[in-house]
């Protein structure tokens, strides 16, 4: 791997003022007792991968391996026809589970509400960034769900969503019915997505904040000396100036919305009502843990990896488009 | 001048209600959990009269939140300093040193980023049940380290990248072996982003519900967010003692993040700006 001087990073000053310090005189005092005996060579020739070699072996064995024995799984048989090939009839069966329908139905209202998810954070960071009175206050205040264990956030709003709990006591103190947001089939997912959209976008305002601080402020001054409203220079400086930014926020938003609600799922709704708040994760854990259906489970798993693959290539295609045009 | 301070503050409203909304949730749950169950009942939101500590007593001795956060320091600790310890050393062999096949086996580590856990599931839970691993503390620390370590890896690699490749150079000269680069250089010099990517390493471990779930089945090998989901059951028709459960739970991330805000905001942006 090339080794290059010059490379463009916020962190490199700090690391070569501490290199300063530290590292000059235990290179020297390394230097008073040289080591060269031939076998070291040798075993030296090695040391890089000695050292990649725990880390490439863990990844390798419990990442890549389990998941082409997980592809290889989802054309084999559960229970009794353990092990024999059924060629692609778990996906048969899978397409055909009305839950799996509803779980594939929530991908894609969760894909409707992505840009909700993503446009929230991206305007507070642009708030933030441009210095709102008391932007410090703020940037903590917002970022703190997000280190929160979407267990600990389920429990809280399973209290406070009750059906006799303060949501409800509130409304009806105004005089309006008590609402089930999360028996009622119709709200229950929409209930989920909202909690977890609370407790991820401090998480993605972080990334945007960053994002800004690659912008090149000279931009942002030319658009306020020309007299550039704050509509037109969030749409014409900072949407284009940030584009890479904007199209990693949606991808490991999407990606967080597939494979981090599980802990919601479990605490707030268990999958409930009538199966309305199914994802294509919890119907993997049912089937395999409930159900003991490995296999089908293990075709569900696929199809969740697809969606990533193909959620990630086509966002990052579009936003390309998009980024050319303008 | 003046038209721009009306339309910041007409835009520092709302802010002001998000921000309210964002901490809210959690005051009520520390207020609900001072409260008497009675309390409760008449009224949700009266700020409680007294500190009552006895519904935290309660939650935290009638279902093992001692024995579940002690299985989960255990746990996350160990998880951590292996994660530490092996990002550390790939992300130095991969940025620092010039090898065959380096660039390939880079990709391979970046590959395990886009493969989530909940894909895995269902062979990696066999894998561990063929080797006995399940159900085991070892067990869980190998697969959090094996979810974690795509990430790891990636921002160790980019941080050392950071440093000039005349440092090696001049200890190798001065005649350190490469372990001793690592150890006596690299090691110490890493320790910003080892403290960054730790925490955040930690943070996930500890939050973490799905994995000790599935990898460890059995009552007293759960985690505490594990622990967490089992009292709404004990406790649906006793709110305060509920709510104190979850506030257990909650305090050591709270406390971290009062202390630790920066590092981990800046984990996360490392995180986004080195791809």
């Amino acid at each position: 791997m090339p080794i290059g001087n010059t490379q463009p990073s916020v962190r490199p000053a700090q690391a070569g003022r501490a290199g300063g310090a530290v590292v000059t005189p235990s290179a020297h005092r390394k230097g008073a007792r040289p080591r060269r005996a031939r076998g070291g060579l040798r075993a030296e020739r090695y040391a890089p991968y000695i050292l990649v070699a725990p880390a490439v072996l863990i990844i390798v064995l419990l990442r890549l391996y389990p998941l082409l024995l997980g592809v290889n799984f989802s054309f084999t048989g559960d229970g009794e026809q353990n092990g024999t090939a059924v060629g692609f009839g778990n996906y048969r069966e899978l397409f055909a589970d009305p839950l799996f329908q509803t779980a594939l139905g929530n991908v894609g209202l969760l894909v409707l509400l992505l840009p909700v998810a993503v446009a929230i954070p991206g305007l507070l960071a642009t708030f933030i960034y441009l210095r709102v009175p008391g932007h410090r206050f703020y940037r903590s205040v917002y970022f703190f769900p997000a280190v929160l264990s979407p267990v600990i956030v389920g429990a809280i709003f399973n209290m406070l969503l009750a059906f006799d709990g303060p949501l409800n006591a509130v409304l009806s103190s105004v005089g309006v019915g008590p609402v089930d947001w999360l028996g009622d089939p119709d709200l229950a997912m929409f209930m989920v997505v909202g909690v977890h959209i609370w407790a991820t976008f401090g998480m993605a305002l972080v990334v945007f904040l960053a994002g800004f601080a690659t912008l090149d402020a000279a931009l942002l001054d030319a658009a306020r000396v020309d007299g550039a409203s704050l509509r037109q220079v969030v749409w014409h400086v900072i949407i284009p100036s940030l584009s890479r930014t904007i199209q990693f926020v949606f991808v490991t938003t999407m990606i967080g919305m597939l494979t981090s609600m599980f802990g919601l799922l479990y605490v707030m709704t268990t999958g409930g009502p009538e199966g309305s708040t199914y994802l294509p994760e919890y119907y993997i854990w049912i089937k395999q843990g409930q159900m003991n259906r490995p296999a089908l489970a293990s075709a569900a798993s696929t199809i969740l990896f697809m969606i990533m693959l193909v959620v990630g290539l086509l966002q990052i295609k579009l936003l390309e488009r998009a980024g050319k045009e303008d | 001048m003046s038209r721009v301070r009306l339309g910041w503050w007409l835009i520092a409203i709302p802010m002001s209600l998000l921000a309210l909304a964002t901490i809210y949730p959690l005051l009520f749950t520390a207020n609900v959990a001072m409260k008497t169950r009675r309390d409760y009942i008449l009224d949700r939101f009266s700020l409680t009269d007294a500190l009552r500590w006895e519904n935290i007593s309660t939650a935290w001795n009638s279902v093992g939140m001692g024995r579940y956060f002690v299985n989960s320091l255990l746990v996350v600790t160990a998880s951590v300093l292996l994660l530490l310890l092996l990002g550390s050393m790939a992300g130095f062999a991969l940025s620092q040193l010039r090898f065959r096949g380096s660039s390939a086996l880079f990709l391979g580590c970046l590959a395990g980023l886009f493969i989530p856990f909940q894909v895995v599931m269902v062979p990696l839970a066999r894998i561990m049940a063929d080797t006995a691993l399940i159900d085991t503390y070892p067990g869980l620390v190998l697969v959090y380290v094996a979810q974690f370590l795509p990430f790891t890896v990636f921002l160790m690699t980019s941080y050392y990248k950071g440093i000039p490749p005349e440092i090696v150079d001049a200890a190798r000269i001065d005649g350190s072996t490469v372990y001793g680069v690592y150890r006596r250089i690299m090691l110490p010099l890493g320790t910003p982003a080892l403290l960054s990517v730790g925490i955040l390493n930690a943070l996930f471990c500890w939050n973490d519900v799905l994995m000790a779930l599935v990898m460890m089945p059995s009552a007293e090998h759960r985690t505490l967010m594990v622990g967490v989901t089992s009292l709404r059951g004990q406790y649906s028709d006793n709110i305060p003692t509920f709510a104190s459960g979850v506030l257990i739970a909650a305090i050591p991330v709270l406390l971290v993040y009062l202390f630790l805000q920066r590092q981990i905001a800046d984990g996360v942006a490392a995180g986004s700006t080195k791809g």
